[in-house]
């Protein structure tokens, strides 16, 4: 009995432990974004705010370039994902259907795809012979469609019951309408996961914008923090205390901006914790 | 008919299928069209690794590389006689291993630990903390770690507390792969324990029934039971990880890196952006792009293979 007890409380020292660490980054950065910047200056602010205040959040708020960059990065991700389900959706359905002619030639162009990519410079070189560098589709278009994204939908089209798509048939319903009355409905768990899936993606990619932006317009939220990072970070610590309280308050700002642009994704975290779990599960029974 | 065409679906002729079923292909059709244009088109390009390129030899940048002259195997023999290349090769090993070593078990010994909490509740709160980082940006993780390791952050005021000197973590060759590594670590154990966590709740519960009756305490438990159980995802997941030994992590060296520490982090990928991209050397940025598709294809190929004949399992 005794050594039970002595397991259970090293066991919870060390998992409180840890648990606390993992979030000690994390507190650190909403602690800088609220507190008094004189503060943060003198590197004083510890994980919790001192000299509370919503300045630097205002602040950054009132950026045109950060309200620019929060812009352009909810039209990509909602249009984005929108494009990318739809891609992913059609693709998924016919091939989940064994008895779909040609089913193996394109299951392999696709497998083919996702192993083999043709690398950064051919891909930079036909979006500008298209004219899509600068363009908001450049960024739209680097990710609208996953074939591992495609292949978790397809996986669970074919895990739904048989019967209920052939009695659709019966009736008489063609293979378009069994997928939006029949197929669809049944399958919202997987469609929500990937729809997630593909909403994180695009709100998180910040390279696509390092490679296929240079208007300050149309940088994404991302890219826009990516900027403000290699800003600040360089010239640290050669600094002079003078120059250090100019470029320090940067500290934070920075801290604001991550906190502002990580809002959406904390708002939806219990959603995406939920989804994603699922999708691992759904993801990794492979037909 | 109707019924024939879902059970012998294969007696029916393709003109006579085709008219019944021209939807599906219809439906197929974006999509092929999308990656015929974004990932097959650009295939072709990757004839510019055996070319001289001539940006302005026809009206579109992608057209030149048709018109553009060949030189065969010029800037491969030339690639393997230059140092940064050779350095990004070696870094994106030493960076693949470390990560192999130092990385991947973390997440396997999160997973065992977390299954021998009782308490649901609790269970529940720490994986809601560790695998919130997982959602974060690498361009948001590297703010955070930016802000830890500057020179009035946590890590810096922690060391002079304690009577040492600052260090520039992010500017040090000698620190650099070690904050990859930790950065790593704290992004990602938490997501990458899910599967292992799942994998002891699939274990049979009547083993360590027979261990508690033959007197095993909690850590010989874990030891002769939870251990062996994991192998064969363990296996599967190691074996997944080498075969991906090219990927270091681009995203978070991208992210993180600077000319200081390009000696220790430059690796392929980034070599291949700032070559190719940075300074428009677009032929060799193409021949260090398709070096780095072909080896990787074959690496993924053989570790799928190994592992579908150790452990019966397919990565896909």
């Amino acid at each position: 009995m005794k050594k039970l007890k002595k397991f259970d409380i090293v066991l919870y020292i060390i998992m409180t432990t840890l648990g606390f660490i993992t979030l000690i980054p994390v507190l650190k950065v909403v602690a800088e974004a609220l507190s008094d910047p004189r503060y943060v200056v003198l590197g004083e602010v510890g994980i919790l705010p001192k000299g509370f205040t919503l300045d630097t959040i205002l602040f950054v708020l009132r950026r045109v370039e950060f309200l620019n960059s929060f812009k352009v990065t909810v039209i990509i991700t909602i249009v984005g994902t929108l494009l990318a389900m739809v891609l992913t959706v059609t693709a998924a359905y016919p091939l989940s259907k064994p008895s779909f002619r040609g089913r193996k030639f394109f299951l392999y162009i696709f497998v083919f795809i996702m192993l083999f990519s043709a690398g950064m410079v051919p891909k930079y070189l036909l979006f500008r012979s298209l004219g899509l560098i600068n363009t908001i589709w450049a960024l739209i278009f680097s990710a609208s469609f996953s074939v591992f994204n495609m292949f978790v939908v397809k996986n669970y089209f074919e895990g739904l019951p048989e019967s209920v798509e052939e009695a659709a048939k019966i009736d008489g319903a063609s293979n378009t309408k069994t997928l939006l009355t029949v197929v669809l409905p049944m399958s919202s768990p997987v469609l929500a996961t990937v729809t997630l899936f593909y909403g994180v993606t695009y709100w998180n990619s910040y390279f696509s914008g390092i490679m296929y932006i240079t208007d300050p317009k149309l940088k994404t939220l991302q890219q826009y923090l990516y900027d403000l990072i290699k800003m600040t970070s360089s010239s640290d610590l050669s600094a002079t205390d003078a120059e250090a309280l100019a470029t320090l308050s940067g500290d934070a700002v920075r801290s604001a901006t991550i906190l502002v642009s990580t809002i959406p994704i904390l708002v939806l975290y219990p959603y995406l914790q939920k989804y994603f779990v699922k999708g691992i599960t759904i993801g990794s029974v492979k037909g | 008919m109707k019924k024939n065409e879902v059970w012998k679906p294969k007696k029916v002729k393709f003109s006579t299928y085709f008219k019944r079923n021209y939807d599906l292909y219809l439906m197929l059709l974006p999509t092929l069209i999308f990656i015929t244009i974004f990932s097959l088109v650009p295939m072709y390009g990757i004839t510019l690794a055996f070319k001289d390129y001539n940006m302005f030899a026809a009206e579109t940048p992608f057209k030149s590389i048709i018109a553009s002259e060949w030189v065969g195997l010029k800037h491969f023999t030339k690639l393997f006689s230059r140092p940064e290349f050779l350095q990004a090769l070696r870094n994106t090993l030493i960076i693949s291993v470390l990560k192999i070593v130092f990385v991947f078990p973390f997440p396997i010994a999160f997973a065992i630990l977390l299954s021998e909490v009782r308490s649901i509740r609790y269970q529940k709160t720490l994986q809601t903390i560790v695998y919130l980082p997982h959602f974060l940006s690498w361009a948001v993780v590297a703010g955070i770690f930016v802000s830890l390791l500057s020179s009035t952050g946590l890590v810096n005021s922690l060391l002079v507390s304690l009577g040492f000197e600052k260090i520039n973590f992010l500017m040090s060759n000698k620190l650099f792969r070690p904050v990859l590594i930790i950065s790593n670590i704290w992004k990602e154990f938490g997501w990458s324990s899910i599967i292992y966590f799942s994998a002891i709740a699939g274990l049979d519960q009547e083993c360590y029934e027979a261990a508690r009756v033959d007197g095993a305490n909690r850590l010989q438990q874990i030891w002769y039971v939870t251990i062996p159980g994991l192998i064969p995802t363990i296996v599967l997941m190691l074996i997944t990880r080498v075969g991906n030994i090219l990927e270091a992590g681009f995203g978070q060296i991208f992210a993180m890196y600077n000319p200081t520490v390009y000696e220790t982090a430059d690796i392929i990928e980034t070599y291949v952006y700032r070559i190719g991209l940075g300074k428009m050397d677009f032929s060799i940025g193409t021949a260090v792009g398709l070096f780095n598709s072909i080896i990787g294809m074959i690496l993924v190929l053989s570790s799928n293979a190994a592992a579908k004949k150790l452990t019966g399992k397919s990565i896909w």
